[in-house]
């Protein structure tokens, strides 16, 4: 059914970037390393089901420039047929398997890691099978030429469909402006995922999915022991080979530039102009992360309650949604802020957005709006955490980013401890308006 | 494979039975209790985490509109953030902050609802908030005018620049004549151009009372407790007489239905939207719109299910492909399937694929394990959504708004365990038919590059 809603839901990667919480009620337990994967659990026992991930370190930062999609294929591909001990499993056969136990699978591939999910029943026979899917899946993909075949032609149709959305086009342009030499700055093209064959899908999946690269966290109704188990059953047939892998490149700070060096303008027949501005910023690890994720509050993050919000939206009606945002990786992050405004009116809306942020750089937020941001971010806490999902979202990201393991107990803590100048302090550190790159896709001269 | 599958099956069944579909031996957990202002509340006791989510329903959408002032709705829902005499412009979500919640509303066809989602411990703050505007909404045509501003451009983000929103459109105004549900619930643009402050007051006013209200509240509380401050809070509102609905039922369809949208795209979309029926309250026992749902899960219920296999995977003539049927719903019901060209396909060829893969369900029906597929995922979703306390009162409130009572949840799932392939064949065979399709084709145009250079800043 339709609905019209009155936010736009920030995409859920945004989310899990500025989480990383839970009560100290639901302790994470650290389970023993096998085969040099880590692990974790949280017990949950009022519900009969389970939720797993793999989290790989098999991102899309490792594609070849002239292979760029390779480990979104690599991920997306594995679980369409795969060896097992008794045979191979084919496309229909794992997806039909799935849906039999009733069972939720689900990967996805992002800048740094791959992701495999799985929710299933906890019944231990259900369970089995899911995990056993799991680790064929994992260990042993067909990668069959005729499916990356197709897979390539539907990748190449959506790549032709998405240059015509302006949302699609500036998201593009903007990685490629605010990523610079790193990696993380190409995205693919049709050419790119042309090159792409079946041997360098093998090649890929030997070198990077590696039980060494993985981290396997766990949510619900299983104990200690069987949440052993699961990981054991779910590596056993993975390689845990030590070959290097090249080191990527440092993260730079995005320079100072003139305007014309930092701002892309890209002529575009929609009705609405679509503009993004930023630059890179801090690691989730970084020490002055909370200051920023407070400060942001203030600035863009506060839905309703924000600067942006309130400058370009409710005071002068300019945009639909507005925003800005922190998301920090484990080795990367940025800083990025956005709006989409009527064509005509995008010059008019790019200014109220960088003087709101100019100021905010320049003076911080007031004591009251400071009080405001963690009044909602310690009162808001339990409901980082109240559900199954969530605090596979919070261990994951405690896990990947290599935070302590109490993170969750001490995170409001650590919001009530952000003073006034520490926030000032932090975004003069890291933004600076002169080191902006902004992008406007189908703005139209009043 | 297929007797580990049934015995699974049957296993399952049985588990879930004990543990969902029979309420009646456990302590109840969900609590319904009418005010004496009419307003409806029901509490579901979750108590995995502390935490709450509140929600108010209004028994108003985009359907109940008339001509000429379509998404006024919606644009009512946008001002009610707009301030009260107590909490000025503003300051409802600034108070909602304040205490952790997160808060959000939406419109459909159907109803517009409000919600927020807060620890404990903050319920009553939130209760007492949305109880005040339910009746002491006050805001002047200053914010109205800045406020239509924003729909305006929300309906350029999601529709004007959306080719596949517009089709949409265009094949909800084709399919239906005369119901309401033409009508998109974001508002037809020039409709929104000439909205005026008061038209917004007036659908305020016939619409939002408690007697067309019911408040859904889940999670970790005590519904005596609840009750007193519920009662307390939005008791003092007073019944209204609503509006008279005319019926505004939609002439039966005398012949397939075409519309043609040129929009910027790359690709073809196909849709084709069969006239169907839904599930009318108090009439449980119709087991077609079972089968109709169970039909959308056989051919786009899962990874290996007919459409995607058929058409995506082995002909590979399209590039995506959606189902969709609701049975609960208060309007008129569409059996939808949507698709995107595959490079170098055409939309001949796609409609000709969905055509034979129909074909072959009328005729030969479908296989006893596809079904009970199907059936195993609606139990298995069934302890899935306990992990999400939001999405139980979404359930609860959006079967509410269609007439239907929360109690019918689990005897609709039963219902739904009982179906046969026969009925399944015969609900493709009766209503997927030509009489009542209407046929959407997005014809893909060539953006145009905008005639301005380097931009002015």
């Amino acid at each position: 059914m339709l609905k019209m809603v009155r936010h736009i839901l920030l995409p859920l990667w945004l989310i899990l970037g500025v989480i990383t919480s839970a009560h100290a009620i639901l302790p994470i337990e650290k389970l023993e390393s096998y085969k040099g994967a880590q692990a974790y659990l949280v017990q949950t026992k009022t519900l009969p089901m389970v939720d797993i991930e793999i989290s790989i370190d098999a991102g899309d930062r490792y594609d070849p420039v002239a292979k760029s999609g390779l480990a979104t294929v690599a991920g997306g591909l594995m679980n369409y047929g795969a060896r097992t001990d008794k045979g191979s499993l084919s496309e229909a056969q794992i997806a039909d398997e799935i849906a039999d136990l009733g069972a939720n699978f689900g990967i996805s591939v992002s800048g740094e890691r791959a992701v495999v999910r799985i929710r299933t029943l906890s019944r231990k026979d259900l369970r089995d099978r899911a995990v056993q899917l799991t680790s064929a899946i994992l260990s042993a993909p067909t990668y069959d030429v005729k499916i990356l075949a197709r897979e390539k032609q539907r990748m190449t149709t959506a790549l032709l469909e998405a240059e015509t959305k302006p949302e699609a086009v500036l998201e593009r342009r903007f990685k490629k402006a605010v990523y610079g030499t790193y990696p993380l700055a190409n995205s693919p093209t049709v050419q790119s995922v042309a090159n792409i064959n079946a041997v360098d899908l093998q090649q890929f999946h030997r070198q990077f999915y590696r039980s060494d690269r993985m981290i396997v966290s766990i949510v619900g109704d299983v104990d200690k022991t069987e949440a052993n188990e699961i990981v054991q059953s779910l590596l056993r047939k993975i390689p845990q080979s030590r070959a290097a892998i090249a080191k990527l490149p440092e993260f730079e700070r995005s320079p100072i530039e003139s305007l014309t060096q930092r701002e892309v303008n890209i002529p575009f027949d929609s009705q609405q102009a679509h503009i993004a501005m930023g630059m890179t910023a801090v690691t989730r690890d970084n020490p002055d992360y909370f200051p920023l994720l407070v400060g942001n509050y203030v600035l863009g993050g506060g839905g309703f309650v924000s600067r942006l919000m309130s400058e370009v939206r409710e005071k002068r009606g300019l945009a639909y949604s507005v925003f800005s945002y922190f998301a920090p990786g484990k080795d990367a992050g940025i800083f990025q802020a956005g709006l989409q405004t009527k064509s005509d009116q995008a010059s008019v809306a790019l200014e109220v957005m960088s003087s709101t942020i100019e100021q905010f750089i320049a003076k911080g937020p007031t004591q009251g709006e400071l009080d405001a941001a963690k009044s909602n971010l310690v009162n808001g806490y339990p409901l980082r955490i109240d559900n199954n999902r969530k605090l596979l979202d919070n261990v994951s990201s405690i896990a990947w980013n290599n935070l302590p393991l109490n993170t969750m107990d001490i995170w409001t803590k650590q919001v009530e401890a952000v003073t006034l100048d520490q926030v000032k302090a932090a975004f003069q550190k890291y933004l600076a308006m002169d080191r902006m790159k902004i992008v406007i896709v189908g703005a139209k001269n009043q | 494979m297929r007797s580990t599958l049934l015995r699974f099956s049957f296993c399952l069944l049985v588990l879930c039975h004990g543990a969902w579909a029979a309420p009646e031996n456990e302590a109840p957990n969900t609590h319904e209790f009418q005010l004496s202002n009419g307003l409806r509340l029901i509490v579901r006791e979750d108590h995995r985490a502390p935490t709450v989510a509140h929600m108010v329903w209004y028994r108003a959408g985009s359907m109940d509109e008339i001509n000429g002032r379509t998404g006024v709705a919606h644009v009512l829902e946008h001002m009610m953030f707009k301030g009260t005499d107590k909490v000025k412009a503003g300051e409802f979500s600034r108070l909602v902050a304040a205490v952790g919640g997160r808060e959000n509303a939406f419109t459909s066809r159907d109803y517009t609802a409000y919600f927020q989602q807060v620890e404990k411990s903050k319920l009553d703050e939130v209760i007492k908030l949305e109880a005040d505007r339910m009746s002491n909404l006050n805001f002047d045509d200053a914010e109205f005018l800045k406020e239509i501003q924003v729909v305006m451009e929300e309906r350029r983000l999601r529709t004007e620049d959306n080719p596949s929103s517009l089709l949409n459109e265009s094949l909800m105004a084709t399919a239906y004549m005369s119901s309401p549900y033409r009508h998109p619930v974001v508002g037809w643009m020039n409709d929104l151009e000439n909205m005026k402050a008061t038209d917004a007051r007036d659908w305020y006013r016939s619409w939002y009372t408690p007697n067309n209200a019911t408040v859904v509240i889940t999670g970790d509380v005590d519904p005596q407790a609840i009750l007193a401050t519920v009662t307390k809070y939005y008791g003092v509102a007073s019944e209204k007489s609503l509006p008279v609905r005319k019926p505004q039922i939609e002439p039966p369809q005398k012949g397939v239905k075409r519309v043609e949208v040129k929009a910027p795209a790359d690709s073809a979309q196909l849709s084709m939207a069969w006239k169907v029926p839904k599930l009318q309250p108090g009439k449980l026992d119709d087991t077609e719109p079972y089968a109709l749902e169970l039909l959308a899960a056989v051919l786009d219920g899962y990874d290996n299910a007919r459409l995607n296999r058929v058409l995506v995977k082995q002909e590979r003539v399209v590039n995506d492909v959606g189902v969709g049927y609701d049975m609960v719903s208060r309007g008129p019901e569409l059996f939808l399937i949507n698709v995107s060209m595959a490079k170098g396909k055409t939309i001949a060829q796609a409609e000709s694929s969905i055509r034979k893969a129909l074909q072959e369900i009328k005729q030969n029906g479908i296989l006893e394990s596809e079904l009970k597929r199907i059936k195993v995922r609606i139990l298995s979703d069934q302890i899935y959504k306990r992990d999400s306390i939001f999405g139980q009162a979404m359930e609860i409130g959006s079967t509410e708004m269609a007439g239907f009572s929360w109690r019918d949840i689990d005897l609709m799932l039963e219902k739904m365990q009982t179906i046969t392939p026969a009925q399944v064949q015969a609900v493709a065979k009766k209503y997927l038919v030509d009489e009542g399709l209407t046929i959407a084709v997005l014809d893909p145009q060539v953006r145009k590059s905008a005639d301005t250079g380097k931009g002015s800043k």
